[in-house]
């Protein structure tokens, strides 16, 4: 396996194919382990938006022979973290505990996705703290920012909703249609990865666990190649899009521009990850320095781009006082522009990848954070070598490269604006006056 | 194998008692090394946070903070954050009451160089008239949007109410006015007031086998550091108790906060007491308020109840996110679960279950370099110099009695003090 990691690795399958990874690691006597299980939120069935969510959490509240408050008292009674979620691509579960504990919590795992009780009570509450949730959420400018820049990005598509789903479709979803959803997970793949002080007897152990009932799964698959959204690379005059705006009686306004991109196998998004940390990551990046360091503009400003098994949102992010908002508006812009009209010069582009190599170490400071990556890579379909393979490809990459694969994949953004009417005014001018369109107000003609 | 009095295995085996080195200047350098971590932090420690500023150094502290990331003698504004990235590290600081620091997580091979540049940041900030009024802004922006987040809004005016005529009632972030009137001069002379020997630690965690960081570190600027010592005693924290409402555009949720003054951080034992009895009381869904208040009765979404160690005295803060009608329910709900608690002893399952979660959810922190250079660098910072296992062995002082005589006594609810947020 790769030189970062000189500790044993097992690996083998348990009955019905689900593919397990196991890396010994000295320390703590820990561990951790993520089962992750393809069709997240994004999976959600038309109008039960919320339901993958709902399903994951009421994983918790009982399985096999446990019913809500012995599951919580034999997880809580050994101290360990366990927990079920669902992300966009998938339903995550993760157990950390003391080693000496792992015979009696790790079983847990398989018999929530084999064997889970879904009590009618117990999904009741579930989905009242959903709705409690998404109602709290509401107080977050930025969460509304983010929640608005998803429907333009994604409308009522996989992506286009919170993994906690929407109000009206939590409330419809039924304890039948969890069933079916429980009955199905796995089809599209899973993959188990442990990380820490492993038990003797592993595979054993995982096998009782299915009570003599193999899972059929499999490892997942890469998602297939998508098509440019611009082939030709030829440039607009503007990359401003579509607009939407709300309006909060918050002090500041917070933006997000941002566009869908590519799932984290496909070959562009390494260069597309090397911009992200060029313009966001860390203290030294692009727009840290231009907004904050030299203009003043903002407190928290980055850029994100979650890996994702579809079209991950590539979105820079601030949030500033009501009289910067033109500035800001037309500075975001002005950097968009940039990625697609220069290329990043040698220096810049060095800084680039010295961070990107360095975040990885960060990322391997923990049990949890090495078994997180590695069933992250899998679950994408990907190799378990697969950052490695990047790293190694992140040297071959130059400016032009950065540059065209940000003119296949960046053409055009769209602005997500939250803030009080005196901020919202100048800044939709300001991206009128760049050629982008407020589509709020054509909605409210409408 | 484990010793007969613990609950759970050797979960720290081969951690030494982290070494500990004085400088001539009373500056202070403790390390650990971790032989499996991937890299090191360095963490520079000092005494500055802002319980020690004067009424119109208001947010001097923090602000300070944000210049020193804006250059010194030898660093031009931006220079240490790309030369530390260039190397692969990352680098972030945090004010807070009592301390600031300073840190930068760095791959082992690069961490001398790192050490260098983050003692020459930290020790001779420029702090120039454009760089002050340019990050003034940012500064700013930082508390329009805490202000912004109604959540904090309430948790300030929670600790005004309840630290009256102390440091910790007054928002670390400063008043707005106040920030407005900053000068660099008054900041150099906070600096100096408080930078020094004595009032500094440099602690060191991870992968340092093979490296010289501690000897490197007593030779540069640290050891050029001039001595302070005989700082003023700090005020002891005494919590108010009484009640408040508050309204609050934008809230969604009602919110009932409570806060209750808890041992300092110096006394471990009564630290981890207070851990056991917040965990017993709000720590995981079997736990006695989460039980009730959200998983029988529903009457709230989350319930949270945290202690924070601090020096002039902890905090114990509850946390209720409610209908604001159900607020009444959830006060009275809150004080029968105390008075029941009160009233029995502790079962031995219970009591297992809280010593498992507090000595794990230390141990599960032992991984992360960044974790264990806060956890000595503070320690040290502060005159505690005890070995990692010290906060186990406290936990073992602690019986289901002692700690329903004592820890859970002080959380009484009538000894709090209680604010309700609500919606406007």
């Amino acid at each position: 396996m790769s030189s970062s990691n000189p500790y044993p690795v097992t690996s083998f399958s348990l009955s019905g194919g689900l593919p397990v990874i196991a890396r010994s690691r000295p320390g703590p006597e820990i561990l951790a382990a993520r089962l992750v299980i393809r069709g997240g939120s994004g999976a959600d069935p038309q109008y039960r938006r919320g339901a993958h969510q709902l399903l994951a959490g009421t994983m918790t509240r009982g399985c096999g022979q446990l019913d809500a408050d012995a599951l919580a008292d034999l997880v809580e009674g050994a101290g360990a973290a366990l927990r079920a979620e669902a992300h966009e691509d998938s339903l995550v579960l993760g157990l950390k505990c003391a080693a000496t504990d792992t015979p009696d919590l790790l079983p847990l795992l398989l018999a929530m996705v084999r064997r889970p009780l879904l009590a009618p009570d117990q999904v009741a509450i579930e989905r009242q703290l959903n709705l409690q949730t998404l109602q709290r959420q509401k107080e977050d400018p930025y969460q509304l920012a983010h929640d608005q820049l998803l429907r333009l990005l994604y409308g009522e598509g996989p992506y286009g909703h919170d993994p906690l789903g929407v109000e009206g479709d939590l409330e419809a979803i039924s304890t039948d249609l969890l069933a079916e959803l429980a009955a199905g997970l796995g089809r599209q793949g899973a993959v188990l990865v442990l990380s820490g002080t492993l038990p003797n007897n592993l595979q054993a152990l995982l096998e009782s666990s299915l009570e003599g009932h193999p899972w059929p799964t499999h490892q997942p698959m890469a998602s297939p190649a998508e098509e440019p959204t611009n082939p030709d690379q030829g440039l607009s005059a503007s990359p401003a899009g579509d607009l939407m705006a709300l309006e909060q009686d918050t002090e500041q306004l917070v933006l997000m521009l941002g566009c869908p991109t590519v799932p984290l196998g496909h070959p562009d998004a390494l260069p597309l990850r090397l911009l992200q940390t060029h313009l966001g990551l860390g203290m030294s990046s692009r727009l840290f320095v231009v907004m904050r360091e030299e203009r003043g503009l903002a407190y928290d400003v980055g850029v994100s781009l979650p890996a994702r098994c579809g079209a991950a949102p590539f979105v820079m992010h601030l949030s500033t006082s009501a009289d910067r908002a033109e500035e800001a508006t037309a500075c975001l812009l002005e950097e968009w522009q940039r990625l697609l009209e220069e290329p990043l010069d040698s220096a810049a582009l060095e800084l680039a990848r010295a961070k990107y190599i360095g975040q990885d170490a960060m990322g391997r400071q923990t049990c949890a954070q090495i078994a997180e990556r590695l069933a992250l890579v899998l679950s994408h379909g990907l190799p378990s070598d697969h950052v490695e393979r990047c790293l190694a490809r992140a040297a071959d990459l130059d400016g032009a490269a950065l540059q065209q694969a940000a003119r296949r994949w960046l053409p055009q953004a769209s602005l997500s604006l939250v803030g009080p009417a005196s901020a919202l005014a100048p800044a939709t001018a300001a991206w009128q006056a760049a050629g982008g369109i407020d589509l709020s107000r054509s909605r409210s003609l409408a | 194998m484990p010793s007969p009095s613990r609950c759970c295995g050797p979960l720290l085996p081969g951690l030494e008692r982290p070494n500990r080195r004085v400088l001539a200047n009373g500056a202070e350098l403790v390390s650990l090394d971790l032989a499996e971590a991937p890299l090191v932090c360095l963490d520079f420690w000092c005494r500055a946070g802002s319980v020690f500023e004067t009424g119109s150094e208001s947010g001097m502290a923090h602000f300070l903070e944000h210049m020193v990331f804006k250059g010194s003698h030898s660093l031009a504004a931006g220079e240490f954050d790309r030369r530390i990235e260039a190397l692969g590290g990352s680098s972030n600081a945090a004010t807070g009451f009592d301390d600031v620091h300073y840190h930068v997580l760095i791959p082992p091979q690069a961490a001398p160089e790192a050490l260098e540049l983050l003692l020459d940041l930290v020790l001779e900030p420029r702090l120039e008239e454009d760089a002050f009024a340019m990050e003034r802004q940012v500064v700013l922006e930082e508390l329009a949007q805490s202000e912004d987040q109604p959540e904090e809004v309430a948790v300030q005016h929670l600790l005004a109410m309840a630290c009256p005529g102390h440091a910790y009632g007054l928002p670390i972030l400063g008043r707005r006015e106040a920030l407005h009137a900053h000068q660099p001069e008054a900041m150099a002379a906070f600096h100096r007031r408080l930078y020094g020997g004595g009032r500094c630690v440099v602690a060191l965690a991870g992968a340092l086998a093979g490296t010289d960081l501690e000897a490197r570190a007593a030779e540069g600027s640290l050891a050029s550091l001039a001595p302070l010592d005989g700082s003023p005693p700090l005020e002891p924290l005494r919590v108010k108790p009484g009640e408040g409402r508050l309204e609050l555009p934008r809230l969604e949720a009602a919110r009932l906060l409570m806060a209750w003054g808890q041992p300092p951080a110096r006394d471990l034992r009564g630290v981890m007491g207070g851990d056991l009895a917040t965990s017993l009381l709000a720590e995981g869904r079997r736990s006695r308020l989460v039980a009730r208040l959200r998983e029988q009765l529903q009457l709230v979404e989350s319930v949270d109840l945290d202690l924070h160690p601090m020096e002039c005295g902890s905090l114990a803060l509850l946390e209720a996110v409610c209908d604001p009608e159900d607020l009444p329910a959830v006060r009275a709900t809150i004080q029968t679960v105390w008075e029941e608690v009160m009233a029995e002893p502790v079962q031995a399952a219970e009591w297992s279950r809280v010593r498992r979660l507090v000595t794990n959810s230390y141990r599960f922190g032992m991984e992360a370099p960044g974790n264990v250079a806060g956890l000595i660098g503070t320690g040290h910072l502060w005159g505690r110099y005890g070995s990692l296992e010290a906060p186990l062995e406290a936990i073992d002082t602690w019986d289901p009695e002692t700690l329903r005589a004592e820890a859970l006594a002080s959380l009484d609810p009538r000894r709090a003090a209680v604010l309700e947020a609500v919606p406007a």
